[in-house]
């Protein structure tokens, strides 16, 4: 009899993560180069309930990861010279103190060394896995859609796009960077083109988020429905034999 | 429930958001403002189940894990340092810079300031000053009987004086740059002020090595587009709604665990 009750328990554990998971990209909806995420569910199937009618099958409702949509979020002019978004495939490698870190989020700047870093500070590495130093006094700084950065006439570097084959392994570390958690190695991304004085926005569709939550929302009172009459049930059930003593 | 506080950080977000643009658009008319935009990073994750991990003895793994994420912050606000548009004055005074550079001004304190507002005047002493009749470095004294002042491209600083045929030169205008210009910290009153992270300022003369050059008679506009912080300001409107509505869903949603018979 209780099945019931921890069966609509387990979908309720699993409808609030999923809103936890909605409430993420709804926040994230303005951050540069997110990627919107959703919950996968998966049958966990239990002990059989024995009744009269003989065995029944009991499910209860699990997590089964998350999963990230690595679409094309849309780009913006922002006219900065250091942003950049990548157009198709691929990252951005930064250097940080423990490893290479990957990001889609274009939003560099200079620093007072004249490297080229993300907002925290950590290098943008280059396609030979160095760091970027620009010169003021070269003059302005264009980046064609292969990467290469030109300061005037001169030739100063190539920033480094690369891709992988399993981005499902790919954790996320915060501050818009992905760390590679598997054994795969980074390569050069193919047909991807970068954008000088453009972001790329995120991909989160928040009319889908929207209508997400809501269907959350209903599922989780209907689940608190079905357990309320299964109390009813209980009790009812306890007043009958009450009286047939 | 997490969602709240995710959506609580959604909310803070925004508002910066809106806060950063408004003094965008109340400076669309100050002189030599340069626009600001807030970037933002997601927060912290929490791992539940980690991706590539083992899931059985016999080298099987996990292909996708399972994080959830804690919202958004700021990542910084920054300065876009792109060109205004020259604004024709006639004051021989004014003086804009067309590419990189600021000029140099000497606060009260004896520390210099920074600034791309060109709109100078001429103290009693006759020395040019900012409009809050701070110095501008290096000092130029224009004398009493001038009767025209002339700035070339490259800042020099030229009079003209009765009984004289020649201009004869009072000064030279010089301009600083930075590493990473967005790196100033803007002290108000259209002054920056350098930081550890602009790094040191390299001086010298308009039109050499990079630097802008100046146009006297004109001032730099703010580089502030109307039509498109109208249109942020609109998504980031649009964004709180969206935050505040996980909130009204998460709040209902414990509403109802709240109302479970026992």
């Amino acid at each position: 009899m209780d099945n019931a009750l921890y069966v609509g328990l387990s979908r309720q554990m699993v409808l609030r993560r999923q809103l936890d998971i909605v409430a993420n990209n709804i926040a994230n909806a303005d951050t540069s180069g997110f990627k919107v995420e959703e919950l996968m569910q998966k049958v966990n199937p239990a002990e059989p309930a024995y009744t009269l009618q003989g065995p029944r099958p009991v499910k209860f409702v699990g997590e089964d990861g998350v999963i990230r949509d690595f679409g094309q979020g849309a780009l913006r002019r922002t006219d900065a010279p250091f942003d950049l978004a990548i157009e198709g495939k691929g990252f951005f490698q930064v250097q940080s103190p423990n490893g290479p870190l990957y990001t889609r989020d274009g939003a560099f700047r200079v620093d007072d060394n004249g490297t080229l870093v993300a907002q925290n500070g950590y290098p943008v590495m280059d396609d030979g896995g160095g760091s970027v130093t620009l010169d003021p006094t070269l003059g302005q700084v264009s980046i064609s859609q292969d990467g290469t950065i030109t300061q005037g006439t001169t030739r100063v570097g190539k920033l480094g796009v690369v891709n992988f084959q399993t981005l499902a392994t790919l954790q996320k570390t915060g501050d818009n960077f992905y760390r590679n958690t598997s054994n795969q190695q980074p390569a050069p991304a193919e047909g991807s083109k970068i954008r000088q004085g453009m972001l790329e926005g995120s991909n989160v569709n928040s009319i889908l988020e929207i209508s997400k939550m809501i269907e959350i929302s209903r599922a989780y009172e209907q689940m608190a429905k079905i357990m309320d009459s299964n109390t009813e049930l209980s009790k009812s059930a306890v007043q009958r034999m009450g009286k047939a003593q | 429930m997490q969602a709240l506080r995710t959506a609580a950080t959604g909310m803070a977000a925004q508002q910066l958001n809106v806060e950063v643009i408004s003094n965008n658009i109340a400076n669309m008319n100050t002189v030599g403002f340069k626009k600001q935009r807030a970037e933002f990073q997601d927060l912290l994750y929490q791992t539940l189940e980690q991706a590539g991990a083992q899931s059985s003895d016999q080298g099987t793994i996990v292909p996708t894990g399972v994080q959830v994420g804690a919202g958004v912050k700021a990542g910084s606000v920054y300065r876009i340092e792109s060109q205004g548009t020259m604004t024709q004055t006639g004051n021989p005074y004014d003086v804009a810079i067309t590419g990189r550079g600021y000029f140099q001004v000497l606060m009260p304190t004896g520390e210099t300031a920074y600034t791309r507002a060109g709109n100078f005047a001429v103290n009693d002493q006759g020395q040019l000053v900012t409009q809050d009749g701070y110095l501008v470095q290096p000092a130029i004294t224009i004398p009493q009987d001038a009767t025209q002042v002339s700035i070339s491209q490259s800042g020099q600083v030229q009079v003209t004086q009765p009984g004289t045929a020649a201009p004869t030169v009072v000064g030279q205008l010089e301009l600083a740059t930075f590493m990473n210009e967005a790196g100033l910290s803007a002290q108000g009153a259209n002054l920056f002020k350098e930081t550890a992270a602009s790094g040191t300022p390299t001086v010298g003369t308009p039109g050499l090595q990079g630097l802008g050059t100046i146009t006297q008679g004109y001032t730099e506009a703010s580089n502030v587009d109307a039509v498109s912080e109208i249109t942020a300001l609109i998504v980031a409107q649009r964004a709180y709604e969206m935050n505040s509505k996980v909130i009204s869903t998460a709040d209902n949603m414990l509403g109802v665990a709240n109302q479970i018979k026992s």
